[in-house]
């Protein structure tokens, strides 16, 4: 009766696991074959990898596309996890009459949709000059209210007497952030990265609407142009998908340990 | 270990704040020049006199065709006035991701917009009507007389004409001659036809061939309807824009006819256009009605040349409608963002309103039909195609291409289309009349663009 249980149990998460892997192996298997095989429903591997990829060169710089997202998200995921991480542990161990109505008034901004916001911004950044720059991008991200809400529930597990405790010895406040907050929290930083990077590997709204020029243009931006086309071409799409999703799934992979601990708020 | 951490931070945000800075200054002059905006653009004008090189940046969206066809003009500029100081770059974006940054750049009062922008027939009203301040006239300049009349009566807004007519969604019957002279059919037979003598013919070739006569998206039918809409010369709307979806006696016959297609077996469902494009790849239909850049789709399997062949569009009953009709077509508009227009407009009609070469160019290499009637005369339009047994193709197209009916499109063309779309395929399962899906479609329109 167990056996059976633990059989219909297994064969069930196969059946979802080959469900939620099918999209990927199609995408692959597409990347191999032309638009009308694909548009025909071919299912496996044909021989026209190298001629997808050629031609995707030949429509538009797709490695600018990657070095422009790449170059966006290396510099931007870093100062948004330590913005985000300083501001949640403020929030969590400094205590003020002020700090949880200040908070909650950044949690209501999670409810404001960004297609509201849109113009204003865009107006701003016309304004101070930044717009068609990378800069536009990465300033407009830094602060996520998510991530300093997420930051804030981690450090509740960090206990106060390690802080103060460290005080006593004479630390300065930035060194305890550093030194004491941040090494247990390695995790919780995983699963930040991984989030933000995610977030920023795939934005889309927010560059199309600032860069301009072809020459800053992001992945995002790229694939939407070439999939828009009058004439489709699947295995150019296809090819240019698999470029753009290996180092999400590169990162995931090395990473994926640490993501789930870090989301269920492990702190040793 | 710790001190290692530390050490480590302070470098990585110092090398950081490096990056940024380097950022934020290479931007600002990028910004000034390539964004074209009305700030930027005066600070050039007045520095630069006279010998600096200008630039003029066009949105378009697809990179095998209209992009394509902006970069030939530019060359095709460059050689007829070797001395213009003018670059012209080509900024190529999905469509709606262009319209999406147009309507950004417009309701924030005309920043960072382009200098001429690719925009569809179907959606131009809207941009005209709300915003026609930032859109410059060029009736002053251009000769819309030779260019299609349908096209010119689209970019006409309070009496001023707009942008520069591109290509044309002239619409044609593609249909394979093998199945058809299997069935017992030759070319005549399928020219100036009605829609009732396609289904005739339709029914016969399927039981000949066993192969379905045409090929339509299952789920979204507004192409074809448009399409003999327009046939007719009517539209969802008026003149004036006011709807008229009610007691469009033409709308009607339309959704009456797909009925009739589709209760004689005759078209094959497809779940989305790219199953509609394997269709006509794998040989599993005998025709499909569409613009001419289908021909792109139809070429891509070299195994069918010499199958294919083209007819004008079935006509509907209604005495008005003509066995010539359009589908979807753009084309290019000036947006008026400060800069001084001169060498645009010199180039839009060095080029767009004057070179018949560059349209036989575009013709051959892109597939784009153009709307300036005199490049009908061109070579390109002459030369028979193998691949459709030696049919002049294009030819057919141009001379269907003065025979459209003009029709004023409105503001509404998506909208409308979801709409009449969802109310048909209640009438379709026999659900409701035709009455009362048009009755339906108006009133759901109405409560979504009111």
């Amino acid at each position: 009766m167990r056996k059976i249980k633990l059989l219909l149990k297994h064969a069930f998460l196969m059946i979802s696991s080959l469900i939620c892997l099918f999209p990927f192996y199609w995408m692959v298997v597409g990347a191999t074959n032309l638009s009308k095989d694909i548009t025909k429903g071919t299912l496996w591997f044909g021989a026209e990898f190298m001629n997808n990829f050629r031609a995707v060169q030949e429509t538009a710089d797709i490695f600018q596309a990657v070095l422009n997202t790449a170059t966006i998200t290396i510099v931007q995921v870093p100062l948004a996890l330590l913005i985000c991480s300083m501001a949640g542990y403020g929030f969590e161990k400094y205590p003020s009459k002020t700090r949880n109505k200040l908070f909650n008034v950044f949690l209501l901004t999670m409810m404001i949709p960004f297609a509201a916001i849109m113009i204003p911004l865009f107006n701003f950044v016309f304004d101070v000059g930044l717009i068609d720059t990378k800069m536009s991008v990465i300033v407009a991200a830094l602060s996520n209210t998510f991530l300093i809400f997420f930051f804030r529930q981690s450090f509740k597990a960090l206990p106060n007497e390690m802080i103060e405790a460290a005080r006593i010895d004479g630390a300065s406040e930035i060194g305890i952030f550093f030194r004491i907050a941040m090494p247990p929290m390695k995790s919780t930083f995983a699963a930040g990265f991984i989030y933000a990077f995610m977030k920023e590997w795939n934005n889309y709204l927010w560059p199309l609407l600032t860069l301009q020029s072809s020459e800053n243009r992001t992945l995002t931006l790229f694939l939407s142009s070439i999939s828009s086309a009058y004439y489709v071409d699947y295995g150019q799409i296809l090819v240019s998908v698999v470029i753009a999703t290996l180092p999400t799934i590169l990162i995931f992979m090395t990473m994926q340990k640490h993501f789930v601990s870090g989301i269920l708020g492990a702190s040793k | 270990m710790k001190k290692r951490l530390g050490l480590l931070l302070a470098t990585g945000m110092l090398s950081f704040s490096m990056i940024l800075a380097g950022c934020g200054n290479s931007s600002k002059e990028s910004g000034a020049n390539g964004a074209g905006g009305a700030s930027g653009a005066a600070e050039t004008n007045d520095e630069a006199a006279t010998e600096e090189t200008q630039k003029i940046t066009v949105w378009a969206w697809d990179d095998n065709f209209n992009v394509a066809v902006m970069k030939t003009a530019a060359e095709y500029y460059k050689k007829l006035n070797p001395d213009a100081n003018v670059e012209i770059e080509v900024i190529s974006n999905s469509k709606e991701d262009i319209y999406k940054k147009l309507q950004t750049g417009l309701a924030s009062g005309g920043k960072s917009l382009p200098d001429i922008c690719l925009i569809e027939d179907y959606s131009i009203y809207q941009y005209l009507n709300s915003y026609s301040k930032y859109f410059y006239p060029l009736n002053d300049d251009v000769d819309y007389s030779q260019f299609s009349p349908y096209k010119v009566e689209v970019m006409t807004y309070n009496d001023k004409a707009y942008g520069i007519p591109f290509d044309a969604g002239v619409t044609g019957l593609f249909y394979r001659a093998d199945y058809l002279e299997q069935a017992g059919f030759t070319a005549a037979d399928l020219e100036d036809i009605t829609w009732d003598r396609f289904i005739e013919i339709g029914k016969q070739v399927e039981e000949q061939t066993g192969v379905k006569m045409t090929v339509a998206n299952g789920t979204n039918y507004s192409s074809l309807f448009r399409t003999m809409m327009q046939s007719a010369g009517a539209w969802y709307c008026d003149s004036n824009g006011e709807l008229t979806i009610t007691n469009n006696e033409v709308l009607k016959e339309s959704l009456e006819t797909i009925k009739k297609m589709r209760d004689a077996g005759i078209i094959l469902e497809c779940a989305d256009d790219s199953t509609l494009a394997g269709a006509i790849n794998d040989g599993t239909t005998a025709s499909v009605i569409n613009a001419a850049w289908r021909v792109s789709t139809i070429k891509a399997e070299p195994e069918q040349s010499g199958k294919w062949a083209v007819a004008s569009t079935p006509r509907l009953n209604n005495a008005n409608s003509v066995n010539a009709s359009n589908t979807g077509g753009s084309s290019w508009y000036v947006l008026d963002n400060g800069q001084d227009k001169g060498a645009i407009v010199d180039f839009l009609k060095a080029v767009y309103a004057g070179d018949i070469d560059f349209y036989s160019d575009i013709l051959v290499n892109q597939g784009a039909v153009g709307t300036y009637l005199p490049a009908q005369e061109g070579k390109a339009y002459q030369t028979e195609d193998e691949f459709f047994g030696g049919q002049k193709v294009f030819a057919e197209f141009a001379s269907w291409l003065p025979e459209v009916p003009s029709v004023m499109y409105g503001k509404n063309v998506p909208e409308s289309n979801t709409a009449v779309n969802t109310a048909l395929f209640s009438y379709l399962q026999g659900d409701i009349t035709v009455e009362e899906a048009l009755t339906q479609a108006e009133d759901q329109l109405k409560n979504q663009i009111q």
